[in-house]
């Protein structure tokens, strides 16, 4: 079969009826984006027209847009097609590779309806395989990236708000696939908490809550695990460094008292957070948290400050820092937000620019822990 | 470990569940249906991803059920019998059901919205799948009761009202849209399902769906893309469904929408809210073009929508408007082209006109004016609009003009400004009349019948008159032309009315008097030939045709004073009938009767006005009435002198001529019929022949007591009498042209007079003959004479009669029964009375002879006696009661006793006047020897007479 040429290949598979054609096309597919150490330019063009005419069927045999979409049944007859060839393969660099020729940077926004719903159901199986050729593919696209949120995005939607039931059954997922998990936590810290355009922020459900703070304080390790196994990508590839979900989760328990969040969740959430950087081992190179990260809620913590101030201002007109003081979910905030700058300082997990972290957190309202947070930075000086 | 194979179960389950859905999904393969339902519903419980799939396949579960459901259905109609219902499709929706609704129900807030798109959608591609089978789609409701009766779909109409009740406080939007949506793909056949939704929540399916279309609206920048839009006609297929049943959530909805666009926006609202408010009235104007329905809603109550306030606020807006439609006077075009097509407020509309021409307050002058000046050009543009229509109307008679319809129905308020005094207001409320008058003219009389009624000033008179003669009027129309126009029917129905209300309910006092004024004014403006409208004689000829309820009204007894002398004023102007009897019009005999009973009628109110200068124009009036009737008919002639004489001798009205009114003598107990005393009579005394109770007295009451009855003065009762003889003799008038310089009166009608007096006074019918028969036949005759006597003596106004008739000779023959039993009765009293009661009861004496007298007087005037018998009146007071008793009797009795008082005695000279010469009269001796003897016997006191009546005899030359 590897000696028939392009469109010999196409011919043949043309033939056959749809789900068929997808599945042959993919093996096809894997020989020709494997079989070789490094791919022809000849061969990964074939392979391209394969996906979209006889994978995704986006264009006809011309290269035509086609008109109609494949149906729902259709698309999942695909995504079953997809997930026997991804479970079939054991190797997984081959996996990978496929897996990202599949959706990869400039198709994945037309494919993300069938990427989501292979993953989601790949999460509800669960499938490790397919679980960690997604974790690859959010850590080589960026796991902050539009893609990977709108990833995360499609699978909170399928299983914390359509089906809560199916909750339980994940809180065994850090296990199976803790890459996966990690990555994923990444871009879910991203959709909440977050300056919209329209400064509309929005809250992540109970559920999503609950499961996240029970996966992090099950397992300390877990926040770092993308960053501990590198994924195996086809040679020749840069593997890319993964972000950890702390700074983003952090940012969550931080402001969740100032946008009246407060419950109980968001302590634990903390705690466990706050575990987990100290589980951290200590490296030469510090790679867990970004400083530019760490200081992201400083600026939603001045916007609050400066409402509260302008809001009571007209009443008292007095002191300003003394207002703070007894702003009690102010306080509350400055505390969770000096306790991680101090626990990510203390095993020395945090990288960039440190310094500049420290500048705005002078500039914060008054907090007696912060000001000791900073007060032990300039002595270690 | 064990987390590794608790895994692999799992994991072979759910994947087993989806290669089992997919494989069952995609083969025809006849496989278990419940089965793949049943995994279908669990891998959309465990794997939500999969729910597009899923749903996809229910798609096709629901189609082959209502598939399955119209095949039934089509055999029935083939064989007539109704194949069993499939329990494997029953099964699997309820199944299905049974999941989704929990679902719904668990987690509204994220499936809700999914599931109803999906349902919506499906139910969409199923009616118009199965659009025309098995059923002719002929409305809305048949529709859904055959959807209902299937089960597959009645399922997805229950998941949808369940996802929309349980978003109906969050989420509408979402859903709404998609009902839109989808009523756009697959309108009609998808109307059942909007009515149905629309019903459950009519509220929110209302506001939402007009919300919706708002927005699909703003999009639209010009009046020309804004009438293409699908979105638009779906709203107006879904309003007007609901319409049916929910018109006034609806108006409600319209209005609530039309209020938040007037109110100035506020800094919360979000910036698209500002072009939404700028369009909503065009969209609502549009809505309205495209639906009638919706049109109704919008205009049923726009009198309390659009005040005067808001119009100066809409002001703001208008611009914005007229960019939208393009110009100005397009939007003046699609708006006047709206109200024409109104069914309802159409009266209301022009009465918002109105009030914006008469705008009073308005802070900026500018806008005022401009208000005033566009209502003005709008209000002349719609009445031309009408007024050209109703003319091709009169070429195609097939179409109909919507508003016309409203202003038929709101005639009512119609009525409220043409009774306006600004000219304005009046003149377009009689062009609309006479707009509903060209194809309505039951309508247009009875606007007339209002204007008619209520006329206050010549104005509003002359505009009723510009109604009548409108060249847009048919006046060739039945039944219009045979009742004698447009006006006469106004008349008859006035007329009409007016006896029904005097019948049926007196509560609602309607001013007849200025109705009455205001047909006298009318009548008068014709009669002036000034006006060119009226030379058509269209009052009078409008009366003519009314005469005969016109007169009976006047005649009747519920009209004011007032009322009388303007109907008398009215009828005399009107000049009927007609002495020359040229006109072509022949009154009918009833009205002629009525007519006369009327006149007399208005004698008697003219007898008891008090205002002396009415009270004489009145008479006037009524005498010129009586001798144009009199003359015109013999019939009015006897009704008018039976009613006269009957009505002052023996009704209330004879107290005006002083007479006694014998019904307010009461005795102790009240009044006592004669009949009962004597019933009583008869049971306690034994029957002897005289034992009636006689009128001089009730037995242990006393004698009967003299009531000086009345108030009225002397000189006023005198008055009455004169104008009541005056009457008479209006009745009696010669004909034009035949009177003569001595005799001013027909014979005929007095003799007439003369009967009648015998008729009435006379209480039987025996004994009336003019022959005086022996004296003692008296004593047979003596009851009735008595009789006669006292209606002589109670009412004055005999004497006057009689005199009038004695002067007119012979007719006084007639009378000669009423003479004789005075007579016979003064003789009966001279006897009794002793020459002692000359000064012991001088009254009783006076009154005796008073009578005495005035007999011998009368007989004289007709020259019954001749003298010298003629003169005993002057001798009697002289004289004693026995004398007096053998003068009456030999001389008066006995002569008219052989000479009977018939005409044959009276000769007719060249003038034509009767008379008895009384040198050739003379009686003989026989009759004048008593006299004689009596007045020689008392010379002292007579010498003067008797020189005068026996010796100085005029002697035949």
């Amino acid at each position: 079969m590897s000696q028939l040429s392009g469109p010999e290949i196409k011919h043949t598979l043309r033939k056959l009826e749809f789900p068929l054609c997808a599945k042959e096309a993919l093996t096809k597919i894997g020989q020709l984006l494997i079989s070789n150490r490094t791919p022809t330019l000849k061969h990964m063009d074939l392979a391209l027209d394969l996906m979209a005419e006889l994978v995704f069927c986006e264009v006809d045999r011309r290269g035509n847009k086609r008109p109609s979409p494949l149906t729902s049944i259709d698309e999942l007859q695909l995504i079953d097609a997809l997930y026997d060839y991804f479970n079939s393969t054991a190797n997984e660099t081959s996996r990978n590779s496929v897996f990202l020729s599949l959706f990869s940077g400039t198709t994945a926004m037309m494919r993300l309806g069938v990427l989501s719903k292979l993953v989601s159901i790949a999460v509800g199986v669960p499938s490790p395989p397919i679980l960690i050729s997604a974790s690859t593919w959010m850590q080589q696209l960026g796991n902050t990236s539009p893609n990977s949120i709108q990833l995360a995005k499609a699978l909170v939607r399928d299983y914390f708000i359509l089906a809560p039931n199916t909750v339980p059954k994940l809180k065994i997922l850090p296990k199976i696939a803790p890459q996966f998990v990690a990555n994923f936590l990444t871009a879910v810290a991203n959709i909440y908490f977050c300056d919209g355009k329209k400064d509309l922020f929005t809250f992540p459900p109970q559920c999503l809550l609950e499961t996240i703070t029970f996966w992090i304080k099950e397992n300390p390790g877990l926040c770092i695990a993308a960053q501990q196994m590198q994924p195996s990508l086809p040679q020749g590839a840069i593997a890319m460094e993964a972000t950890t979900p702390f700074a983003g989760l952090l940012k969550w328990c931080i402001l969740a008292s100032i946008y009246n969040q407060d419950f109980d969740l968001y302590g634990q959430l903390h705690l466990g957070l706050i575990s987990s950087i100290l589980e951290i081992p200590v490296l030469t190179t510090p790679r867990a948290i970004s400083a530019q990260h760490l200081v992201v809620p400083a600026g939603s913590i001045h916007r609050y400050a400066l409402e509260t101030h302008s809001k009571l201002k007209r009443g008292e007109g007095g002191d300003r820092q003394k207002l703070f003081k007894e702003d009690q979910t102010l306080q509350l905030c400055l505390d969770r937000f000096a306790q991680a700058v101090q626990v990510a300082l203390s095993v020395k997990c945090v990288y960039g620019n440190i310094e500049d972290l420290f500048t705005q957190l002078q500039q914060l309202p008054q907090n007696r822990l912060l000001h000791i947070v900073i007060g032990t930075h300039k002595q270690n000086k | 470990m064990s987390h590794t194979t608790i895994r692999n179960v799992q994991q072979q389950d759910v994947i087993y569940e989806l290669k089992a859905f997919i494989g069952g999904s995609t083969q025809d393969t006849k496989c278990n249906h419940v089965d793949l339902a049943k995994t279908a519903l669990s891998l959309l419980k465990t794997l939500p991803a999969a729910r597009d799939a899923v749903l996809e396949y229910f798609c096709v579960v629901f189609n082959s059920a209502t598939q399955n459901f119209i095949v039934r259905l089509e055999t029935e109609i083939a064989t007539g019998q109704l194949p069993p219902a499939s329990e494997e499709d029953e099964t699997i929706i309820s199944e299905i059901h049974t999941v989704i609704s929990s679902f719904v129900s668990l987690n509204a807030e994220s499936w809700a919205p999914i599931i109803s798109t999906w349902s919506l959608e499906l139910l969409g591609e199923l009616s118009t799948r199965y659009a025309g089978r098995a059923h002719v789609s002929s409305g809305v409701n048949e529709t859904l009761q055959l959807w209902m009766s299937c089960r597959a779909t009645r399922t997805l109409i229950d998941i949808t009202t369940q996802c929309l009740s349980s978003l109906i406080h969050s989420d509408t939007e979402a859903c709404i849209n998609a009902l839109l949506d989808t009523s756009v793909k697959h309108s009609p056949n998808f109307d059942w399902v909007v009515a149905h939704v629309g019903s459950c929540f009519p509220t929110t399916v209302i506001t939402r769906v007009l919300s919706c279309g708002l927005k699909d609206f703003c999009q639209n920048k010009s009046y020309e893309q804004g009438c293409d839009s699908p979105k638009i006609k779906s709203v107006v297929g879904i309003l007007g469904h609901l319409a049916g049943s929910h018109c006034d959530d609806i108006s409600t909805a319209l209005l609530d929408l039309f209020t938040w666009s007037l109110q100035p926006p506020s800094l919360q609202e979000a910036e698209d809210v500002k072009p939404q408010k700028k369009a909503t009235v065009p969209f609502l104007l549009q809505l309205a073009y495209l639906s009638p329905t919706l049109l109704v809603a919008m205009c049923k109550d726009i009198k309390s929508i659009l005040t005067l306030d808001v119009v100066i606020k809409l002001n703001n807006f208008i611009d914005d408007w007229c960019k939208y439609f393009g110009s100005p006077e397009a939007l003046q075009d699609f708006i006047v082209n709206l109200i024409i097509k109104c069914d309802v407020g159409g009266v209301q509309i022009i009465n918002i006109l109105l009030d914006c021409i008469f705008i009073g307050k308005c802070e900026n002058e500018v806008v005022k004016e401009r208000i005033k000046s566009t209502a003005n050009e709008m209000l002349e543009y719609i009445l031309q609009e009408i007024d050209l229509l109703i003319r091709t109307q009169i070429q195609q008679p097939n179409t109909s003009i919507n508003i016309l319809d409203s202003f038929i129905r709101e005639a009512e308020d119609l009525h409220e400004i043409l009774l306006s005094s600004e000219r304005i207001k009046l003149k377009t409320a009689c062009r609309i009349i006479i707009f509903i008058g060209c194809n309505n003219p039951s309508v247009l009389v009875k606007s007339s019948v209002f204007l008619f009624k209520n006329a206050k000033s010549e104005e509003h008179l002359a505009f009723l008159m510009h109604i009548l003669t409108n060249e847009l009027l048919d006046k060739t129309r039945e039944p219009y032309v045979e009742k004698g126009g447009h006006f006469a029917v106004v008349l008859d129905q006035v007329f009409g009315k007016m006896f029904e209300k005097t019948s049926a309910n007196d509560g609602i006092i309607i001013d007849t008097h200025r109705m009455w004024k205001n047909l006298l004014t009318l009548l008068q403006w014709e009669k002036s030939d000034q006006i060119p409208l009226l030379r058509s004689k269209l009052i009078s000829r409008a009366i003519y045709a009314n005469l005969t309820s016109l007169t009976r009204a006047f005649g009747s007894n519920k009209l004011e004073h007032d009322e009388y002398h303007t109907v008398a004023e009215l009828l005399d102007l009107l000049d009927l009938p007609s002495p020359e009897g040229h006109q072509s019009y022949t009154i009918p005999i009833e009205a002629i009767l009525n007519f006369t009973f009327a006149t007399v009628n208005y004698f008697f109110v003219c007898c008891r006005e008090t205002d002396v200068t009415t009270k004489f124009i009145g008479y006037t009036r009524t005498y010129n009435i009586l001798k144009r009737l009199t003359l015109h008919s013999k019939a009015a002639k006897m009704r008018a002198l039976r009613e006269l004489l009957e009505r002052a001798l023996f009704t209330d009205d004879k107290l005006l001529f002083g007479a006694q009114a014998e019904s307010i003598i009461s005795y102790n107990g009240g009044e006592k019929l004669l009949l009962d005393q004597n019933r009583k009579n008869n049971k306690t005394i034994p029957l002897t022949k005289n034992s009636s109770v006689l009128n001089g007295g009730v037995i242990g009451s006393g004698k009967r007591k003299q009531f000086d009855s009345n108030g009225l003065s002397k000189e006023t009762v005198a008055e009455n009498m004169e104008q009541f003889i005056r009457a008479i003799k209006a009745c009696c008038e010669l004909p034009w042209g035949e009177e003569n310089k001595t005799v001013d009166l027909s014979l005929d009608s007095l003799t007439s007079v003369s009967l009648l007096l015998v008729q009435f006074i006379s209480p039987d019918v025996m004994y009336n003959g003019l022959p005086w028969p022996e004296e003692e036949f008296c004593k047979v005759t003596i009851e009735r004479d008595f009789y006669i006597r006292r209606l002589f003596n109670n009412t004055p106004l005999l004497w006057e009669l009689l005199s009038l008739v004695a002067v007119y000779r012979p007719t006084l023959c007639y009378c000669s029964v009423l003479l004789r039993a005075i007579t016979a009765t003064l003789l009966h009293q001279w006897n009794s009375t002793s020459d002692q009661s000359k000064t012991a009861d001088i009254e009783k004496y006076n009154a005796i002879m008073d009578t005495t007298i005035k007999v011998i007087d009368i007989m004289s005037l007709g020259q019954l006696l001749p003298p010298p018998l003629s003169g005993i009146r002057d001798v009697i007071p002289y004289l004693k009661c026995s004398e007096i008793v053998q003068v009456l009797r030999d001389c008066i009795w006995n002569y008219m006793r052989d000479h009977v008082p018939s005409p044959a005695l009276f000769t007719c000279d060249a003038s034509g006047v009767y008379w008895r010469d009384p040198t050739l009269a003379r009686p003989p001796d026989i009759y004048t020897t008593t006299l004689r003897i009596v007045m020689q016997q008392n010379i002292k006191t007579v010498g003067h007479l008797y020189s005068h009546m026996f010796i100085n005899i005029p002697q035949v030359e």
